[in-house]
C-alpha cells in the first residue's frame, strides 16, 4: 500500500472544503462529500443555566413576613435573590450565578425540593 | 419491670449508603415498613437508591456535605415522613448529636441512646463502668493521664499502649516498649489525636503480646433483658482494620465461650445499654481477657453471628427500637449452629500496601452455592466513588466445621470474578490457605507476619 499517496491525500483534502472522499480503484469509483451534504448536527445544547437547590428542604420566595415576586422574563444581576430553601435547623440563600433573564421558574412556593434539584433556568 | 409499650414504624429512613444500606431496606420490606433511602450526589446510580421505596439527594459528594449532614439528614426524614431513623455503621452510627437530633424531631432512633453512645464512646468512661460492673480490663490508667504520666506508665510496667480518649480505627494509637520511648510516642499519639479528633487527651494500656480481638455480640431491650451470643474472633487485622472474622474463635473453649459472655451482659447491664451492641475483648495467649471498648452500632461483620445464631440482628435492632421485649433466651442467642466466616473484599491492591483502587465494575460475577452469602452493592458497569470507603461486599461463608468452611471459603473465593478493579479476593485466598491460619493460630499479628513472608518471597 502506497502510504505517502494516503498522506497526499490527506493533506490535500485538508486544503479543501470537502468532508469526505471516497476513491476505489477496481470499478473506478470515486464518490465526495462537501460540508453541505453531511446532516445537520442536532441543536442538544441548551444555553439556559439553572439555578439548582443548595440544600434539601422547602422552597419559599420570601422570608416570613416579606415577600419577593418572581416572573418569567423578568431580568436578574447576578448574585439577586432567588429565594431560600429552609431544612430543620438552616436557611440556605438561593441566588443566581449569572445575569441574565428569567426563563423558567420551577420552583413551587412552599415545595420541598431536593439538594441539586434544578429551581430556575437563566438565558445569560 | 416497666410496663411494655410498642410503637410499630411505618416508615424508616436509613441514614447510610452501600452494602449496609441494601441489608437494613432488605429486612424492612420483610417486616412489611416502608424505606427511604438518602443519597449524595455521587451516589445517583448506586444500588440502594434504587431498591428503597424512595430516595432522596441530600447533598454533595463530600461525606460531610451529606452522609455526615445531620440538618439534611433529619430533614429528609421529616420531608419523607419517616417515624424512625437506622443509622447503620460508620458516618453518624456512633454520633451522640444525631441520635439526639433525631430524638428531638420526634422520631425514633434505631439504637442505644444518645446519653448511652456518649457514655460508651468515650473509652476511659467505658473502662470505669467496667471496672465497677466487675469486668476484668486491662491494667491501666483508669483515665486521662496526666503530669506524672511517667509515674503511672511504671506502675502499668512496660510494654505499654497510649490511647486516644475519643479514638478509633488505630488513630491516636501508639505502642510504647521501653521507657525511653515513652516521651517521643506519648508526643506522637497526642499529636494524632489532636489532628483526627480534636482532642489530645490519653491514657495508657497495659499491652498484651500477640493477643487476640475477641468480641461478642449483645441485644438488650428497653426492659433490662439483655442476651450475648457466641463469640467473633477479628485477629486478622491489618493496621487496627479488621479484613476477615470468624466465629466462633477456634481459640475459644465452651468454658470460656461462657465466661464471655457472662462478662459481656454484666457490662451492657451495668451501662443500662439497649439495643445491639458489641462488647470487644483482648484475649491473651493463656485466654486471659480484658474489656477494651463497646460499639454502640451494628458491626460489619454482624452476618456471621446472624448464621452461627440464625437470628436477624437488623430485625431485632428495629423490634428492640419498637420497644418489643427481647424474644429470645441466653440459651437460644449462645447457640453454636456452625462455623462462619467474612471476609472483607476491598477494592484494594493487596500487593501494594492496600492501596484504594476505586474505577469502574466491567465484569461482576458474584459466589454463590450452599453455604454462600455476599452482602454487596456492586453491580457489572458500577464505577466506585473515590469519596468512600473501599469496601465492595462481604463475602460470608458458613459450614458445619471449621475444616468444612476453610475449603468452601477457598471454593467461594475462587469463582467470585470482579474484572475492572483490584480486590483483596487474592490476598483471603491466602489466608485460608496459610497453615497458621488453618491451624487457628489468628492473633493480631499473623496478617503482618503474613505480610513480611510474602515480601522475603518476592525478593528471592
Amino acid at each position: 500500500m502506497d502510504t505517502k499517496l494516503i498522506t497526499d491525500i490527506t493533506n490535500w483534502l485538508k486544503t479543501t472544503d470537502l468532508a469526505e472522499f471516497c476513491y476505489q480503484k477496481g470499478h473506478n469509483s470515486i464518490e465526495i462529500k462537501t460540508r453541505e451534504a453531511l446532516p445537520e448536527p442536532l441543536q442538544s445544547t441548551c444555553h439556559l443555566t439553572a439555578v439548582t437547590a443548595p440544600a434539601l428542604g422547602f422552597y419559599h420566595a420570601a422570608q416570613k413576613g416579606k415577600s419577593l415576586v418572581l416572573k418569567e422574563g423578568q431580568s436578574v444581576k447576578a448574585g439577586d435573590p432567588l429565594g431560600l430553601v429552609e431544612s430543620a435547623t438552616k436557611k440556605h440563600v438561593v441566588s443566581t450565578p449569572i445575569a441574565g433573564v428569567l426563563r423558567v421558574i420551577s420552583a413551587e412556593e412552599g415545595k420541598p425540593v431536593e439538594y441539586g434539584q434544578p429551581l430556575f433556568f437563566i438565558e445569560p | 419491670m416497666p410496663s411494655v409499650k410498642i410503637t410499630p414504624f411505618k416508615k424508616v429512613l436509613i441514614a447510610n449508603r452501600g452494602e449496609i444500606a441494601l441489608r437494613v431496606i432488605r429486612t424492612l420490606k420483610e417486616m412489611g415498613i416502608a424505606s427511604v433511602a438518602v443519597y449524595s450526589e455521587a451516589d445517583r446510580s448506586s444500588l440502594h437508591v434504587r431498591m428503597a421505596d424512595e430516595a432522596v439527594c441530600i447533598g454533595a459528594a463530600r461525606s460531610a456535605e451529606s452522609y455526615l449532614n445531620i440538618d439534611a439528614l433529619i430533614t429528609a426524614a421529616k420531608i419523607t415522613g419517616a417515624d424512625a431513623v437506622h443509622p447503620g455503621y460508620g458516618f453518624l452510627s456512633e454520633n451522640a448529636d444525631f441520635a439526639e437530633a433525631v430524638t428531638k424531631a420526634r422520631m425514633t432512633f434505631i439504637g442505644p441512646t444518645a446519653v448511652a453512645i456518649r457514655l460508651l464512646g468515650v473509652k476511659s468512661k467505658a473502662r470505669e463502668i467496667a471496672v465497677k460492673g466487675g469486668v476484668a480490663v486491662t491494667p491501666g490508667s483508669n483515665g486521662v493521664v496526666g503530669q506524672n504520666y511517667r509515674e503511672v506508665a511504671r506502675k502499668i510496667g512496660f510494654p505499654i499502649m497510649i490511647k486516644a480518649t475519643l479514638g478509633g480505627g488505630g488513630k491516636g494509637m501508639r505502642a510504647c516498649l521501653t521507657e525511653k520511648d515513652l516521651d517521643r510516642m506519648l508526643k506522637t499519639a497526642q499529636a494524632e489525636a489532636k489532628a483526627n479528633f480534636g482532642d489530645d487527651r490519653v491514657y495508657f494500656e497495659k499491652l498484651v503480646l500477640n493477643p487476640r480481638h475477641i468480641e461478642v455480640q449483645v441485644a438488650a431491650d428497653n426492659y433490662g433483658n439483655a442476651v450475648a451470643f457466641a463469640e467473633r474472633d477479628c485477629s486478622m487485622q491489618r493496621r487496627h482494620q479488621k479484613l476477615l472474622e470468624e466465629s466462633p474463635s477456634p481459640f475459644v473453649t465452651p468454658t470460656v465461650r461462657k465466661k464471655l459472655q457472662e462478662a459481656a451482659v454484666k457490662l451492657i447491664k451495668a451501662a443500662k445499654y439497649r439495643g445491639v451492641g458489641t462488647v470487644e475483648f483482648l484475649m491473651a495467649p493463656n485466654k486471659e481477657f480484658y474489656f477494651m471498648e463497646v460499639n454502640t452500632r451494628l458491626q460489619v461483620e454482624h452476618p456471621i453471628t446472624e448464621a452461627v445464631c440464625g437470628q436477624d440482628l437488623v430485625k431485632m435492632q428495629i423490634e428492640i427500637a419498637q420497644g418489643q421485649p427481647l424474644h429470645i433466651t441466653q440459651a437460644q442467642a449462645g447457640v453454636v449452629h456452625c462455623h462462619a466466616i467474612e471476609h472483607r473484599i476491598n477494592a484494594e491492591d493487596s500487593d501494594h500496601h492496600f492501596t484504594p483502587c476505586p474505577g469502574t465494575i466491567e465484569e461482576w460475577v458474584p459466589a454463590g452455592g450452599l453455604g454462600v452469602r455476599v452482602d454487596s452493592h456492586m453491580y457489572t458497569g458500577y464505577t466506585i466513588p473515590t469519596y468512600y470507603d473501599s469496601l465492595i461486599a462481604k463475602l460470608i461463608v458458613t459450614a458445619e466445621s471449621r475444616e468444612a468452611l476453610l475449603a468452601r471459603s477457598s471454593r467461594a473465593l475462587g469463582e467470585f470474578v470482579v474484572r475492572g478493579v483490584k480486590t483483596t479476593i487474592p490476598f483471603h485466598q491466602k489466608i485460608v490457605t496459610h497453615p497458621e491460619f488453618i491451624a487457628g493460630n489468628t492473633d493480631t499479628g499473623l496478617i503482618e507476619r503474613m505480610l513480611a513472608e510474602q515480601k522475603n518471597e518476592s525478593k528471592k
